[in-house]
């Protein structure tokens, strides 16, 4: 029908209408404009449901069950933890995507990519940010979803091999981050993947254990290659696992239903697919509103906490001539990291999560309990939570915190003026270090009261070591701080004591801070935009 | 437990519809403090290559050219200095017309291969590690800000105050003197005036670091295979070895022999034109002969 011809049978603005609700519908695959105010009005379907079209119309639909049962998509049964991950995933595809427009993975690069980033792309800190919160979230999350799953028992027959290709997203998800963990080149990322490469060398014979560590490093050390291997693991071959595998996983879950309430069910029954029609809820329009509700303020709350709590960490660049003092691992390595410090690195970098591995993978095996209620579940859950507290108590031992004390006068230094991050005297800044030469005998009243905190925390300090360490007596610390040029500052750490023999010890340190410079622990321009903000609102001036 | 979830699907609209005008308000927020944002940290990032050069220098450079930068007698020049930071200075004097932070950039990079005209003991060693030294490009660039940020304390100082040196390769039309002096300071007493000036006789101590010496020679430490100076033997147990290198030369006529003609035997390793060959017009005979003492003196 010609377009005059309808103009004239419908007038102009029934026409314009008419093609309107066509692109609608087109677009929509199959959602009339008309079907779409009903359904926000939250009117029944019309028989047959025009609502189920574009699940058959459409790409990104048809993967979507059509309706769910009402009681799995209440929001305490699942929490959206699956979701929330598969969309941390894109999230982490887009940033990702973004960064790499300012990323080379070359040693001599890399790490001036990452300062160009943050000094000269608008926008460049805020991607970088929220990459790193979005891998840290997402790892979070996944292996959340890993406990609900288990505290549900939905893992049980014939869920057996969802939980199979969960297991392998995790292991993928962990991967990931960890492989990205490498890219800043920094010492952060340099130490904590020498430590992580260094487990693969543990794995027997000798032969194999050497072979996976040079083809992971591409060197015996990591450098050029290892850095280019680990960046084409990150953007490409572990992505494209895990896309693989989450698509295995989602038919999975689409195609046996996700489990519900156990007490709905009768033990041993699995009625997640055959769903009646009362209790039908489709996914158009209402799990689809609430997803997507869901999902956009979840990305308000990221956003909020990405530019005003969150910086992605940027130590020195990469030294591998010098080991950071307490190298630490990502903290989901943490309880392995505890392990490494109380077993050798054949048991707890290879045997222990190795056995972990296939513990996890067979666990709809070992457990032929076909109840899937709580009380019914008494050993497996009580086994789950102890094995959680063990991670947890491993994890506190992963950091600096338990037995990796060195020297009393490195850790007192450390402490305040640490070689990597903040420390006290960065925190308090340039500005609150008087010129001059200070003990920790002296007890004089110093004015400015952020360097009488210093000066109490290093007294602090020196007098705990005294009194703990048999080989650390009579301890005096001195700080020097001279102008060393203008706006440079040089701070010298001078700790003398007596050893057990009596003899006289000395240990000298030296940093320097400068006027402009500001560590990321300080936050320094997330404090910034709340001045900013604080200002906008109520003008000081 | 079921209640405190929104469950109307009106509500979840207006939270998405308030979520998604939050994130876009945030956006924009961030959109209007982007140049705030990159100033402040590209301030605080070249403020940290300037503490890390500073460590660098620390380790490397303060040895010769002293740790406030002002440079030894004999031994390197003053960087931290009124003449090196002027256009006019020492840049119109070697005939740069690049930047400062060129000319320290390569200088350190690539050192100073020639010893033509240069009245230092040592050469200014190679550092990049693309002519084959021991730092990276970027801590070159570290250690290169660090030297610049001395700007505005030379740039202050008086021309009594500047620690400069008359170079020995600065060409000056004939009667006129360095640049310092047309700029009112005093002519600097010139160094080879005061070796041959009579009746005094400067002590060894003090002869080992105005002759620049100790650049590359270690007093403190004992030349043995596992610890051999890396420019010059270390000098350190001198005494021991002195009388054994030459066949029918004493310590004594040896070491004599080291310092008024250095080519004439060159220990093993190490190679012949370094050392500079003019040390007998520079010291008075007498105090060649005190050094010597001095050096083969185990309590020096």
């Amino acid at each position: 029908m010609g377009v005059q011809q309808e103009i004239r049978e419908k007038g102009l603005l029934g026409a314009v209408a008419g093609i309107g609700d066509d692109v609608f519908t087109r677009v929509t695959a199959g959602i009339s404009v008309g079907e779409f105010r009903r359904m926000l009005q939250g009117e029944a379907p019309g028989r047959p449901n025009p609502r189920l079209k574009p699940h058959s119309e459409a790409f990104l639909l048809h993967i979507k069950p059509t309706y769910y049962h009402e009681s799995a998509t209440r929001f305490n049964h699942t929490f959206r933890l699956g979701l929330l991950s598969t969309y941390l995933f894109l999230i982490e595809t887009i940033t990702g995507l973004l960064l790499m427009i300012w990323y080379a993975p070359a040693p001599e690069r890399a790490y001036a990519d990452m300062i160009g980033l943050l000094t000269n792309v608008p926008f460049g800190q805020f991607l970088r940010d929220l990459h790193r919160l979005g891998a840290e979230a997402m790892v979070a999350i996944v292996t959340l979803h890993m406990v609900r799953v288990y505290l549900t028992g939905s893992y049980k027959p014939p869920r057996q091999f969802t939980w199979f290709t969960g297991v392998v997203l995790l292991v993928v998800t962990l991967f990931l981050s960890f492989s990205g963990y490498l890219l800043p080149w920094d010492q952060l990322s340099l130490w904590a993947v020498t430590i992580g490469t260094s487990m693969a060398e543990a794995v027997p014979p000798a032969i194999v254990g050497e072979t996976v560590n040079l083809l992971a490093r591409g060197a015996p050390d990591i450098g050029a290659n290892g850095l280019l291997r680990f960046y084409l693991l990150h953007v490409i071959f572990l992505p494209l696992v895990l896309i693989l595998f989450f698509f295995v996983h989602y038919y999975k879950v689409v195609h046996f239903g996700i489990s519900l309430p156990a007490d709905e069910e009768e033990i041993g029954e699995d009625t997640a697919s055959r769903i009646p029609a009362a209790k039908r809820v489709y996914y158009l329009p209402d799990v689809a509103i609430d997803e997507l509700s869901f999902l956009t303020v979840f990305t308000m709350i990221t956003i909020l906490l990405t530019v005003f709590f969150f910086q992605a960490p940027l130590e020195h660049i990469a030294n591998p001539q010098s080991t950071p003092l307490h190298t630490v691992a990502p903290w989901y390595f943490y309880w392995l990291q505890g392990m490494l410090k109380i077993a050798d690195k054949f048991i707890a970098g290879v045997a222990v999560p190795g056995i972990l591995l296939v513990l996890l993978v067979a666990i709809p095996y070992l457990d032929k309990n076909p109840s899937r209620r709580g009380r019914d579940r008494r050993v497996a859950i009580v086994s789950g939570i102890i094995a959680g507290m063990v991670m947890l108590i491993l994890g506190w031992m992963g950091t600096p915190k338990y037995a990796v004390q060195g020297a009393p006068s490195i850790e007192i230094v450390q402490e305040l003026m640490p070689e990597e991050g903040s420390g006290l005297v960065r925190e308090i800044g340039y500005a609150h270090l008087p010129l001059g030469v200070y003990s920790t005998d002296d007890h004089t009243k110093y004015d400015d009261p952020q360097f009488a905190e210093l000066m109490h925390e290093y007294t602090a300090a020196v007098l705990h070591f005294d009194e703990q360490e048999n080989d650390f007596n009579g301890a005096r610390g001195q700080l020097t701080i001279t102008q060393d040029q203008p706006g440079l500052k040089k701070i010298n750490w001078k700790i003398s004591w007596y050893d057990a023999q009596s003899q006289k010890e000395v240990f000298q340190k030296a940093f320097w801070l400068h006027r402009d410079s500001f560590y990321w622990e300080q936050y320094g321009l997330k404090h910034k935009y709340l001045d900013y903000l604080s200002n906008l609102i109520s003008p000081k001036e | 437990m079921q209640g405190i979830f929104v469950k109307s699907p009106i509500l979840k609209i207006a939270l998405g519809i308030l979520g998604a005008l939050a994130s876009i308000i945030l956006l924009l927020f961030v959109l209007r403090t982007e140049d705030m944002r990159m100033a402040d940290q590209t301030v605080n990032w070249s403020a940290r290559k300037i503490e890390n050069g500073a460590i660098l220098f620390a380790n490397n450079c303060a040895k010769c050219h002293g740790p406030d930068g002002k440079g030894q007698l004999g031994v390197a020049p003053a960087l931290n200095s009124h003449y090196f930071f002027t256009k006019t200075g020492r840049l119109a004097d070697v005939g740069f017309v690049g930047s400062l932070e060129d000319y320290v950039r390569l200088t350190v990079a690539a050192g100073r291969p020639s010893k033509a005209n240069s009245q230092w003991a040592q050469r200014m060693p190679t550092w990049g590690s693309q002519f084959g030294g021991p730092l990276r490009d970027d801590q070159v660039v570290d250690v290169t800000k660090y030297v610049l940020n001395w700007r505005e304390d030379a740039l202050a100082q008086t021309p009594d105050e500047d620690p400069f040196q008359p170079f020995q390769d600065v060409k000056k039309p004939v009667g006129e003197q360095s640049l310092a002096v047309l700029m009112g300071a005093e002519p600097p007493p010139p160094v080879e005036k005061t070796a041959t000036e009579p009746g005094a006789v400067r002590p060894p101590a003090d002869l080992v670091t105005i002759m620049g010496c100790v650049g590359c020679h270690k007093l403190d430490q004992p030349q043995e295979e596992a610890n051999r100076g890396p420019i010059a033997p270390n000098l350190g147990n001198l005494a021991d070895h002195a009388g054994t290198r030459v066949d029918g030369l004493s310590a004594e006529e040896y070491v004599y022999q080291s310092i008024t003609d250095p080519g004439a035997f060159v220990v093993e390793g190490y190679n012949n034109g370094i050392m500079p060959q003019d040390f007998a017009t520079k010291m008075s005979e007498e105090e060649i002969r005190g050094l010597v003492d001095w050096l083969l003196n185990g309590k020096r």
